[in-house]
């Protein structure tokens, strides 16, 4: 009976099957795009989708390089002023060419637009000017050489179109310039793309392409073993040996922008969870938790191999990543030498504050953690809770001495400003600094480094400043980096980037 | 008939308000959406202007009335996160919701109570122990594990069924029958112990002493009694399942309200969060409203009380 059922299914199933069109790219996200106005949410996954339709001023590379988008190059013409050349010939998918106009208006309303979560970038926005018909110019409020990254954040929309149609049909039925042209989606569902023949870069390689949202991991991953989607972005650690045991795919990983790390509290005398003053105020103590944690170990055993052991907070492709820092050995002895040495033979004790559904397996993470530091004397309680109550009532309000959380930006800039900086309400400085971290050397150092035009010099800025507040001050226990990681049907070549976006473009049939 | 109707109508408008009250007054206190929308690269000067431009800068009584005057014009905002209007968000996806609640529940009656009436009418025998023990897998067993174990088996495996997604109707089948499960068990013990109840009774042993066929008593007499109570209890079964598919939604990808529900309250995206409260309480109060008027005729006490 059950195989006769079944028999039948496979028919129903071989029919459905032999109507899908051969040359589909079909590609499994965790979510989907919020919007397809591509000005509004700043999240991975909804600009992943949207670059398929819409073209970036500028890019980043998967080595973290600014590239031409739009714009074919640029030029400072003074600390205030920005040309930017326009790629000529482009056409929207409606037919009508794409102008200067077009450029400057689109940088102007991502930075200006009351809703856009483009102006964090932009902050220092002041005007853009189409001055002629290949030459945008970007003011800015003061001196910023991250301009021309910064205008990664910019994907140009058709001025007249979306002021003839408004905003509301625009998102519902976007024209761009991109590799796809939009067919058909459900918000957060999916999304129904056919290729762009005009394309100036060239003519994608597959016809049709379908981006959808399988929001369970295991699904994801089941959907791919069993043929229905090509590939599949997201996989949870503990899927990860089901794809290597597979025939018919392989898994592509690489060290995420996502650093995971332990913040101490190192300002304050009396802390929360804690019965005596607090030990972390002693450097020597932070340098012991360094010390004590050994990452290739919880790579291995928690995340399966998909996390990278952190050498600093920056990734490997973050402007400012310094080569040669290296992250401080695991040395139980050392650990418990210098505790030694900092008055804490016995040890203590304190909460570790963690959430346990915002990063992956990060309560485990936790577990471990305190496991760790208890084989060195740090008696370690640990708090998991959901994300709902860590944030609001642990980590953004002062209600912790030891937390795990994580970090994710492509612009050191910001992340040296939101997280290294000392707290400053009115600047909008160290809104990220969990526990107060304040090093006024420290402060001066970043003030001057984000004012460098050379990328060379300003990267090596960026450098010193994460070695200094690393080596000297411990200001943060990195932890590892969440590696990003694609499952990919076997017959297809693909290779994860780190700043976690996936596009259909970078897919190819391997020959 | 007239003023039953009115009062009933006027009823079901003040449960929805209630609700919708409710519901405002839980989601203004638990935290500030501009936050959490905000990404971390904006400083607090662009938080205030986003917060502004979301009205969330006015005073809580203010929101509140503009909420109910929009409210009462149909209009339930726009979404924060998806900068859509909230109610066409909730109801663009009500059909997949529906799609798959129905379709759960018809797997269920038509499977659970043919079960239960075998389990009772063979009480005490093998088959009936084999259909209470697995009855009881249907209730414990979670849906989480039960979908994973369909995909694996069905999918994977024999590759027969789509895993995920909402298309043609063989992306139904899994997703209906993993939400069906429980509320078969249910039905197939509901059943069993209201018709055993009603087989125990004298009018059914009088029927029997008469000599009426077997057939006839079990069917005309015990049966129809003992349906009764179970109509109630599959009509709130349906309320039940509407609202809590949220774990097979996510399981199979299906496009339904409940998962964007779910994302909108991790996000705080309050006017989603309302339009949902507010299309269910519509509805629950709708098909009250129905049945009350059905009752209405079928029992003229009801009219008046």
């Amino acid at each position: 009976m059950i195989r006769r059922l079944a028999g039948l299914l496979a028919v129903v199933a071989l029919a459905v099957g032999a109507a899908q069109a051969q040359d589909e790219l079909v590609i499994a996200f965790q979510g989907g795009a919020a919007t397809l106005d591509p000005m509004m949410r700043n999240e991975t996954t909804t600009i992943s989708w949207q670059r398929h339709i819409f073209d970036n001023v500028t890019a980043f590379d998967r080595e973290g390089n600014v590239v031409p988008g739009i714009a074919t190059s640029w030029e400072n013409v003074d600390p205030t002023t920005w040309h930017f050349e326009i790629r000529q010939g482009v056409t929207f998918h409606d037919g009508t060419p794409m102008t200067a106009e077009d450029v400057a208006f689109s940088i102007d309303r991502a930075a200006t637009h009351p809703m856009s979560e483009m102006r964090g970038g932009l902050s220092t926005f002041e005007a853009a000017t189409a001055l002629d018909a290949d030459t945008v110019e970007v003011t800015t409020t003061a001196p910023d050489p991250l301009m021309p990254a910064n205008l990664d954040y910019v994907r140009v929309i058709p001025q007249a179109l979306i002021e003839e149609v408004g905003e509301e049909a625009f998102a519902e039925n976007p024209v761009g310039t991109g590799p796809y042209v939009f067919q058909d989606w459900l918000a957060e569902d999916y999304l129904q793309l056919e290729a762009n023949p005009d394309y100036w870069g060239g003519a994608p390689a597959y016809d049709d392409v379908r981006l959808t949202a399988i929001p369970n991991g295991a699904t994801r991953v089941a959907a791919l073993l069993s043929g229905e989607v090509d590939m599949a972005v997201t996989v949870l650690p503990q899927d990860v040996p089901r794809v290597e045991a597979a025939s018919d795919a392989y898994v592509s990983q690489v060290p995420g922008l996502r650093v995971i790390y332990l913040a101490l509290d190192d300002v304050r005398e009396d802390t929360p969870g804690m019965s005596e003053p607090n030990p972390f105020l002693d450097t020597r103590v932070r340098q012991a938790v360094f010390h004590a944690i050994d990452m290739d170990t919880i790579a291995d055993r928690i995340m399966s191999g998909a996390s990278t052991p952190a050498s600093q907070f920056l990734a490997p492709f973050n402007e400012g990543y310094v080569e040669d820092l290296e992250r401080p050995a695991y040395d139980p002895d050392r650990a418990r030498e210098l505790l030694a040495e900092a008055g804490y033979e016995d040890g203590f004790t304190v909460r570790l504050d963690a959430p346990n559904d915002r990063y992956l397996n990060d309560a485990l993470i936790a577990q471990a953690v305190g496991g760790q530091l208890g084989e060195v004397g740090i008696d370690v309680e640990v708090n998991a809770v959901p994300r709902a109550v860590f944030f609001p009532e642990h980590f953004n309000n002062g209600n912790s001495t030891m937390a795990i959380s994580g970090w994710a930006s492509n612009n050191t800039g910001a992340t040296l400003n939101g997280i290294f900086h000392c707290w400053d309400e009115d600047a909008g400085l160290g809104r990220f600094n969990p526990f107060w971290y304040c090093n006024e050397e420290v402060d001066a150092m970043i003030a001057e480094a984000i004012t460098i035009f050379d990328a060379d010099e300003r990267a090596a800025a960026f450098g010193e400043i994460i070695e200094k507040s690393q080596t000297e001050d411990v200001a943060y226990v990195p932890l590892h980096y969440q590696n990003q990681v694609v499952a990919v049907a076997e017959g297809l070549d693909f290779e994860a980037r780190g700043d976690g976006y996936v596009f259909a473009t970078d897919v190819t049939p391997a020959d | 008939m007239t003023t039953f109707l009115l009062r009933r109508t006027a009823q079901a408008l003040f449960t929805v308000w209630v609700v919708a009250t409710l519901v405002f007054g839980l989601l203004h206190v638990a935290g500030d959406p501009a936050q959490i929308l905000a990404p971390p690269d904006m400083n607090q000067i662009q938080v205030q202007e986003l917060r502004e431009a979301l009205g969330l800068d006015e005073p809580i009584w203010v929101q509140y009335g503009l909420f109910l005057g929009n409210l009462l014009q149909g209009d339930l905002g726009i979404s924060y996160y998806n900068g859509r209007p909230a109610l066409e968000l909730v109801l663009e996806r009500l059909p997949a919701t529906f799609e798959l609640v129905l379709s759960a529940l018809g797997i269920a009656l038509v499977a659970g109570v043919p079960l239960g009436i075998l389990a009772a009418l063979s009480a005490g025998s093998r088959l009936d122990r084999a259909l209470r023990f697995v009855s009881v897998i249907g209730i414990s067993a979670p849906t989480f594990w039960i979908g994973i174990m369909l995909i694996l088996v069905f999918s994977v495996e024999w590759g027969v069924l789509p895993s995920s997604g909402r298309g043609g109707p063989v992306n139904l089948v899994l997703p209906a029958v993993t939400l069906s499960l429980f509320s078969l068990a249910f039905f197939l013990r509901i059943v069993r112990s209201s018709f055993l109840e009603v087989l125990n009774q004298d009018f059914v042993r009088t029927a029997r002493a008469k000599g009426l066929p077997r057939g006839v008593v079990n069917v005309k007499h015990a049966l129809r009694n003992a349906l009764i109570p179970f109509v109630t209890i599959a009509g709130l079964q349906f309320g039940q399942l509407l609202t809590s598919s949220v774990v097979t939604e996510t399981i199979f990808a299906w496009p339904g309200m409940n998962r964007l529900v779910l994302q909108a309250m991790y996000r705080l995206d309050y006017p989603i969060i309302l339009a949902f409260a507010v299309v269910v309480a519509v509805t629950f109060a709708t098909i009250n409203l129905i049945v009350d008027v059905i009752y209405g005729f079928v029992d003229p006490r009801v009219r008046h009380a």
